[in-house]
Order: C-alpha cells, then structure tokens, then sequence
C-alpha cells in the first residue's frame, strides 16, 4: 500500500521533507565525494527534489519519500561524476553506500538517521569556519544547510539576490582554496568552530524574529531553522552547555512568536500578549535545554539571556513577572556580553524596577550610540516613556524619528497608531 | 460516465528554480489537487511524460522522423490525468484549482470517445 493511500500520512511525511532533507542529502553527498564537490552534491540534490516535484503529482508519493529522494540524488550525483569524468573510487563507494541511502527515512536504520545527523553537523562546522566571513557563514549555512535559495536568503538579508550569489561562489571558492572540509577539528579549534556555530545560528534567529522590512513581522521559516540547528549542535557529540542555553533561549522566543501578531496580521507587544496561545512544546523543550545547560561552570551571554526569556516564559502576565531578578541577569550580561541592544533592553527592565525617570536617563545615554543610529527601538522606547509621562510633544516627535528607521510594516503600523495617539486631542461633541 | 483526458501543457523550467521550500509549497498542492480527485473516486490515470520535444513520425514506405512537435517552443506536454466527469462543465470545474494553471500552464481537456455499444 503506497503511503499516498493514506492522505494524512502522506501530508505529514511530505510537510517538511525538502526543506529538512535537503540539508542532509547534501551533507551526506558531499562527504561521499569530498567537500571539493559540494557544487556537484548541491546539484544532485536540486535534481532529486525537482524530479519528485514533477512526478509525485502524477505517480502519487512513493511508500518511503526520503529514501526515494536519497537514490535519486545519488544516481544524479553519479550521472555528473561520470559526465565530468570524475569516475573512480568515488563511484565504488557510491554502490557501497547505495543500499545504506535507499532506506534513509524508515524506521529500521536508526544507524543511518544517525550518520545523517554526523554528515550534517561536519557541515554546520564546515561552514562556520573561521576564516570566511561572519556574512559568508550565515549564507553558507543557510544555503546548504537549510536548503534557502540565494533568493529567499537575500530576502531574509536585505540584499540582492546577485549578491547573495556572488558572496556564497566567493565563499566556496576560499574553502576549496583553503582546503576546508568535513574533518571535525579537535580541542580549541573545536571550541572555535562551535562558537562561531552558535553565533551563526544566534545572528540567523534574530533575523527571523524581528524582521528588518517587508511586511511580516518576522520569518518563521528562519526561526524554525535557527532552532532546528541550535538543538542538532546542542544534541551532538560536541554539544556543550552552551548549546544548550542558545537552544533554550531560542525555544522561549519561538514560543512567543504565535502571540505577536493578531488574526489581522498587527503586532501585540509582550504586556498585551494572550499567554494562552504561547506554543506549551516549545515553552517545554527551553525548560529541558535549560536544566541542561546548568552542567559546567561557565555562564555564557546565552545562558543569562535563556535565564531572562525563562522568566517572561514562567510568568502568568507582566505584574506577576520578577523583574528583579531579571534586572540582577540584565546586570550580569553587560558585564560578559555588554552590547548597546542589551543595554536598551536593560533601561526597558529599569523603568519597571526604579521607576520611568531612571529609565529614561538610560536611554538617554544611549543616544550618541553608533550601532543604534538606525534602531527604531531606541527611539521608540523612549517615546513610549514620554507618552507616559503626558509629553505628547517630544513623545510624537520621537515616534516620527522611529518611523525613519527600517523596521517591518506591522511595526511601522504599531508606530504610527502610538504617534497618533500623541497628537489626539480631547474628542469633540457636536 | 464519460471520461476526459486533461493535458497539461507547460514549460518545465518553471520549477527548475525552485527552492526547496517553494518546491515544497508547491508539490503540497499537487498533492492535495490529486488527492481531491482521488477521495472523489474519479481519477482513473495519470502519467507524467518526459520532460522532452519527443519525435515524430510521418509517412508510410520512407516514414519521416522529425523532432517535435514543439520542438520551437518550450511548451511540453508534461503529463495527463484522465478523470470521470459528467460533461465538459465538470470536467473544467474540477480543473481550476488545479495548481498547474497557477504555475502558469495551460490544461487541454478532450472527452475520451467511448467504445460504442458498451
């Protein structure tokens, strides 16, 4: 019986299966032809999805989709290597590894999954290695890891889709050049590729959750991804405390992103939220990543701002919310990882703690902050203050200022309905 | 009931840039189209052809073989589905959402001549 004779079992294993495979079959290729081939391994598995998407339609889904796409991908592979005359060992490994990849996807080579998941992390690593750059390493993961197209990343990045292209062709380049491939590396260049991993992965949630334009709020399908492999970094043989506090931290965000946005598409900001419809999974995958990130000494930026999301996470509403614990970690993280978003953040968390005068002083100091010279956020917040404080003139004069600087349409509609509120008079009655 | 024979014509490029999550949204829909016509208990065949000109032959003692016969165009037709239907109305109807229109094809829908006296 074909899995499409079941349509609900059919839907759910085809839901995610090219974007969470394409990552894998392309690892799994190119460890079988060597990273200098990563263009041929990308190329197959293009081919593979391509072939599934015009022949599913009409055969219906095949009884096991991934393995399916496995064979194909590794006949196109094998169809280029010889067309470009590269048979020769490769090709012999290739039918030794045949059987292995034609199951991938059932249940009974738990083995194989598992060797998936090794491909896969050696090529998380391998494009975070230091020496490209911090931009070339967030579009090589996304590309090859996540299976994004140079379109759909230029989206995310606010760039050009030639760029895109042109940025990750120079970045392979310099790998080949460099000799980078899926060897994991040990000891402290171990410890190096992890961090710039989880920093890779930090940059690419960030993305997604407060989109710098267009009209979505933010982009699930980066968040999703991010989180996707924060846990598989987390989960590894090299997983480390770390990991597990980025894991947790993007957990407790994710579950909020449900309750960001109302049925008409606006932005809720976090007092407003209905807790009821935070995600209960996700809230409890943080949880269990971070108990495990609480083994080890070490108290990472990532561990403090999973401890700071863990209290918004547990708390019932904004009154019953313990600000000040989460001033004391606020407090904490500028001295590990001082940044000025953080220092906002915090001035945000003083106001609930001393009251709206000591806030505003530290934004206030915030002003002649260069990487905040194009923050919306700034601003904003500061606005918001004033607004409190019954001064609509500057408090509207600062929402324009906001409304200057990128952000996502929702947001721009959230400033906009904030500013209008500064210029309301007291209603007339005829 | 009379069946209908549905060509889709189209140009195979059109998914060749596809993303792995475009292709993935638009599979989903293939898929669900199909299964539509499935759980209707309609859909009698389908298959989808190769992607290419193909050839033709015409002629009967030096019978010509040319390629084609769109081997002009980049239009092919990928592939067919034959469906029950009462008339040409609902065979139509059952193909206006089918996502192959959206991708910006075009569907041939001929009624199949039945065999007489059956």
């Amino acid at each position: 019986m074909s899995a499409a004779s079941h349509p609900q079992l059919s839907n759910e294993l085809v839901d995610h299966l090219f974007r969470n495979r394409a990552g894998q079959m392309v690892a799994y290729l190119t460890r079988v032809l060597g990273a200098e081939h990563l263009d041929i391994a990308e190329e197959a598995v293009q081919e593979a999805l391509l072939k599934a998407l015009q022949t599913w339609p009409y055969n219906g889904v095949p009884d096991n989709p991934a393995g399916w796409l496995f064979r194909v991908a590794r006949n196109a592979a094998l169809d280029v290597l010889r067309h470009r005359k590269l048979v020769s060992q490769k090709t012999a490994e290739f039918v030794a590894t045949a059987e292995m990849g034609s199951s991938a996807g059932s249940s009974g080579d738990s083995d194989f999954e598992e060797k998936l998941r090794d491909d896969e992390l050696r090529m998380v690593l391998m494009c975070c290695h230091p020496v490209l750059s911090q931009d070339a390493r967030v579009a090589l993961s996304l590309k090859t890891v996540g299976g994004f197209s140079a379109r759909e990343i230029a989206k995310a990045f606010l760039s050009e889709e030639t760029a895109i292209a042109q940025r990750l062709v120079r970045a392979k380049r310099q790998m080949r050049e460099e000799g980078i491939g899926l060897e994991l590396p040990s000891g402290k260049e171990l410890a190096q590729r992890l961090d710039s991993a989880l920093e890779v992965v930090y940059l690419m949630f960030n993305e997604g959750y407060a989109a710098q334009s267009g009209p979505e709020l933010f982009r699930k399908d980066l968040c999703d991804e991010a989180l996707r492999l924060a846990q598989l970094l987390a989960d590894s043989s090299v997983g480390t405390p770390q990991a597990h506090a980025l894991v947790a931290l993007l957990a407790f965000q994710a579950a909020r992103l449900p309750a960001r946005v109302d049925s008409q598409g606006e932005m809720v900001l976090l007092e407003e939220q209905d807790r009821g419809l935070w995600d209960q999974a996700l809230l409890a995958l943080g949880f269990r990543h971070f108990g495990l990130s609480a083994e080890g000494e070490e108290i990472s930026p990532y561990h403090l701002q999973a401890a700071i999301a863990a209290i918004h996470a547990s708390a019932s509403s904004e009154a019953d919310t313990d600000w000040e614990h989460m001033l004391q970690l606020y407090d904490e993280l500028m001295e590990v990882g001082p940044s000025p978003v953080v220092a906002l953040n915090r001035a945000v968390v003083v106001v609930k703690v001393k009251g709206i005068a000591d806030g505003l002083a530290e934004l206030r100091s915030l002003a002649e902050e260069k990487s905040l010279r194009n923050y919306y956020l700034l601003p904003a917040a500061e606005a918001s203050l004033l607004l409190q404080m019954g001064e609509r003139d500057e408090a509207a004069r600062l929402f324009r200022e906001a409304l200057k600087r990128p952000c996502s349409e929702p947001e721009k509609r959230l400033l906009v309905r904030r500013w209008a509120e500064c210029e309301a008079i007291a209603p007339c009655f005829y | 009931m009379p069946n209908y024979m549905l060509l889709l014509h189209g140009d195979p490029t059109t998914y060749k840039t596809m993303s792995p999550e475009e292709g993935q949204k638009a599979l989903q829909k293939f898929l669900a189209w199909r299964e539509r016509l499935r759980s209707q208990k309609i859909l009698v065949g389908s298959a989808k052809l190769k992607d290419e000109a193909g050839k033709v032959i015409r002629g009967s003692s030096q019978p010509r073989v040319t390629d084609g016969p769109y081997s002009e165009t980049k239009e092919v037709v990928g592939g067919y589905f034959t469906i029950e239907a009462q008339n040409y109305d609902a065979a139509l109807a059952h193909c206006r959402d089918c996502p192959h229109l959206e991708y910006g094809g075009t569907i041939e829908v001929r009624e199949v001549e039945p065999v007489p006296g059956t």
